[in-house]
């Protein structure tokens, strides 16, 4: 059967297809929709399977890897700096090996489209040592989640599966199963010390040894099972590209648009490569360049003085593919002159920059904007998290972006570092349940003193408005209980339009901090505007005009407070974008200094 | 038959429906087709940019030069990505006013806004303006109104009345725009 699918759909799809009944994971661009959609498709046939949100990578992981332990078939899913998280348990995970099977799907980001670091996860599945499978497109996610299981359960090892942006969100028209029969293996647990508690040194030495001797199986597998079939239809050509992914696309591409000569053998699993093998193959060929992205991870395994690729400075180091780039790679290995097919003139003018902002009427706005008059620039240091609040680096709110979790820590450091400045860390209430809680205790532990903002909006709102731990159980888990379980108390402040309210609990928490030896914690309860459960009751619906007579152009609300609707018109005058304010009525306090802000009556 | 499609705009314009309204519009015509979208950061009001390739494609992304159409939902989102357009034969289809400037490319302009603040279509609804101002002014443009017709109430049966009077709308709107 056809079906257009994006590829994080198609994953999901054939993860059912699979037989695949446990599925935990953590959002992140570009991984996000495959949990998403397995949560749809649950609801839709009715499946008996769990696939829940964890509360970061690594727990999302271990959740997953004990359900294989025990027998079942299972999947983790997570963006490629997740697996930075995850990777204590993977690492280890990789030497002991399962019994049913496991899909570890790690989605990479090339381009940093939205992610702090381009790591390619297949040089992390060489890392682990464990096989991984690149598809090139949503049709081949599908087919290589199937194999990816099968692969896992016939060598008992965890197997990845690494899409890149380009394939989570393309979309295609793919051929799936039309019928499938969902039949999951019962698990059970069955008892193997030895195994699963293996103890170092001599039983993770033992399980060690029996990592290499999988990897040669799995070798010989990739040879004779993924790369002969290929070998076969090799022209014998002079030059022979190995393509990886989304590199294929491009480089098929550009030979066939540009009629150029060379032989394309995509390797579907870059990671173990059969080394022998594809050296040998070489020796029918003049030249042979490695298309991958983003890491030379092929390139790596193999040697030969005819390879090309990263390693040589031939093929491009950072950022995406494109057709211009392989046409480049092509001219620096001298099988073409250099040519500028695929390049056009940018327009000449400068064009106004349009970088990420906050939604307009995002409660974090007025936290970062109130944080900004009551704690000022120079006497304070700002370090923040990963979450849309981000987005107040537009505000001048934020000095400081690392990783999850990453504020809380570095506060710390920063408070023992440079103690004559505030410091005022912010993080979301996801990133906080993530990795906020443990540096946290640290904190509290060592007696550090800064001020943290928890800002609450009950949602991982850049990712897609996942589910959070306390939003799904309300009575149970409460960030303030949790703050106090660690050790000092949380103020609670619930976010409401007028800003001078915001200010005025800004200069209670700077009180309390010039009084504190303990870290200053407040939980902020906000919502997310684009929250269709939430937003509607907290949107007073009311919208905002400039009194142009008032207006003196003084830039605050396009330089402090910085809405989206904002912007000078032609007689350099501010006014609000009607088709982008929301109605928010936060603006219409203190914002202005001129007071031109002022409520439209429709 | 190659045909490919930038689709440029501001995150929430509703870039990434045109890429599943046109895919759709595609298998209708049993045409092979791949599209790419933007998530995340790159949808919080940012600049964003789609692709739609229909026909025998590979890769996900469109190089410069490459584009036979260039669907601007936003004039300076147009100006931004006018290097992928081919300078043989691509066509823009922009929302601006008459203040958009004069470029080397075939530029069909509209002033969609204007028509929203109006109140002649809800803003929403926006790219499914622009959508029916390129099945009136594109000539090359692979689908038919009957294609794009099915693909909108495909994507949303109960939203697709008002979407398609929207599309109609735009059609009729564009009769004397230059071709």
């Amino acid at each position: 059967m056809k079906n257009i699918l994006m590829g994080n759909d198609a994953i999901a799809l054939a993860l059912i297809h699979s037989g695949v009944d446990m599925v935990s994971g953590y959002p992140g661009t570009p991984s996000s929709e495959i949990l998403g959609n397995f949560q749809k498709y649950k609801a839709k046939f009715k499946l008996d399977a769990y696939s829940e949100w964890a509360t970061n990578e690594k727990v999302g992981f271990e959740v997953a890897y004990a359900g294989a332990i025990a027998g079942k078939t299972t999947c983790v899913t997570m963006k490629q700096v997740g697996l930075n998280v995850a990777s204590d348990a993977l690492m280890s995970a990789s030497y002991i090996g399962l019994k049913g099977a496991m899909l570890l799907v790690s989605a990479d980001d090339p381009g940093f489209h939205s992610s702090q670091t381009e790591q390619d996860s297949r040089s992390f599945a060489k890392f682990a040592k464990i096989p991984v499978l690149d598809p090139a497109t949503p049709e081949e996610a599908y087919n290589m989640v199937k194999l990816g299981i099968k692969i896992s359960h016939k060598f008992e090892t965890i197997t990845m599966l690494r899409p890149v942006m380009r394939v989570c969100h393309a979309r295609e028209i793919c051929e799936v199963d039309d019928k499938f029969d969902f039949k999951p293996a019962n698990g059970e647990f069955v008892r193997d010390i030895k195994r699963w508690a293996a103890v170092p040194p001599a039983g993770r030495f033992k399980q060690g040894l029996e990592q290499f001797e999988r990897l040669e199986k799995i070798k010989e597998y990739n040879w004779e099972e993924l790369i002969l079939p290929r070998v076969k239809e090799l022209k014998a050509k002079s030059v022979l590209c190995l393509t990886s992914g989304t590199a294929d696309g491009y480089v098929r591409e550009t030979l066939s648009e540009q009629n150029i000569e060379a032989d394309v053998l995509k390797l579907d699993m870059p990671y173990p490569l059969p080394k022998e093998n594809l050296e040998k193959l070489f020796e029918n060929y003049d030249k042979v360049i490695v298309f991958e992205e983003s890491y030379p991870c092929i390139e790596e395994q193999l040697s030969s003085p005819k390879l090309h690729g990263k390693l040589t400075n031939d093929v491009h180091k950072i950022d995406e593919f494109s057709k211009d780039k392989v046409l480049t790679a092509f001219s620096n290995v001298g099988i073409i002159k250099k040519e500028s097919f695929y390049k056009s003139e940018k327009y000449s003018q400068e064009l106004p920059v349009r970088p990420p902002n906050l939604c307009p009427g995002c409660p974090h706005r007025d936290v970062y904007y109130s944080v900004m008059k009551v704690f000022k620039k120079k006497k304070s240091i700002y370090p923040s998290d990963i979450g849309c609040y981000t987005l107040g680096l537009n505000q001048g709110a934020i000095d400081t972006v690392l990783c999850m979790g990453g504020s809380v820590s570095m506060a710390s450091g920063f408070s023992i570092a440079d103690p004559k400045k505030t410091v005022v860390a912010t993080l979301g209430d996801s990133t906080f349940m993530h990795s906020g809680v443990s540096p946290l205790i640290n904190a509290v532990y060592q007696n550090h003193k800064f001020i943290l903002l928890i800002l609450d909006n009950s949602t991982t709102a850049m990712t897609g408005r996942q589910t959070t731990p306390e939003r799904a159980n309300p009575a149970q888990i409460d960030i303030k209980k949790i703050v106090e379980g660690c050790g000092v108390k949380c103020h609670e402040y619930v976010y409401n339009p007028n800003i001078e309210n915001t200010i005025d609990f800004m200069k209670f928490l700077k009180k309390q901090y010039e009084e504190a030896t303990t870290p200053v914690v407040a939980v902020i309860r906000e919502f997310c505007v684009l929250d269709k459960e939430r937003a509607p009751e907290k949107l007073p619906q009311v919208f905002a005009e400039v009194d142009q007579d008032k207006c003196v152009a003084c830039d605050v609300c396009t330089t402090q407070y910085k809405c989206p609707p904002m912007h000078y018109n032609e007689n350099n005058k501010i006014e609000i974008d009607p088709f982008l304010c929301i109605g928010c009525a936060a603006c219409l306090d203190a914002v202005c200094p001129t007071d031109a802000f002022k409520r439209r009556e429709d | 038959m190659k045909y490919q499609v930038v689709i440029a705009g501001i995150g929430g314009q509703g870039a990434v429906f045109l890429v599943k309204v046109l895919s759709i519009a595609a298998s209708l015509n049993e045409q092979k087709c791949l599209g790419t979208e933007n998530h995340g950061m790159s949808q919080r009001g940012g600049s964003v940019s789609c692709y739609v390739k229909v026909g025998d494609f590979y890769s996900p992304a469109i190089d410069e030069g490459q584009a036979d159409l260039l669907i601007a939902l936003e004039g300076n989102e147009g100006l931004r990505n006018i290097q992928y357009l081919k300078k043989e034969g691509g066509t823009i289809i922009v929302n601006a006013d008459e203040k958009f400037p004069n470029i080397d490319y075939e530029t069909i302009k509209i002033d969609a806004f204007k028509k929203a603040r109006e109140k002649e279509f809800p803003i929403q609804a926006l790219n499914v303006y622009m959508l029916g101002v390129t099945l009136a002014c594109d000539k090359h443009f692979p689908f038919s109104l009957k294609d794009i017709e099915e693909a909108i109430r495909q994507m949303n049966a109960k939203m697709a009345p008002k979407n398609i009077e929207v599309l109609k709308k735009a059609i009729e709107d564009s009769r004397g725009l230059k071709k």
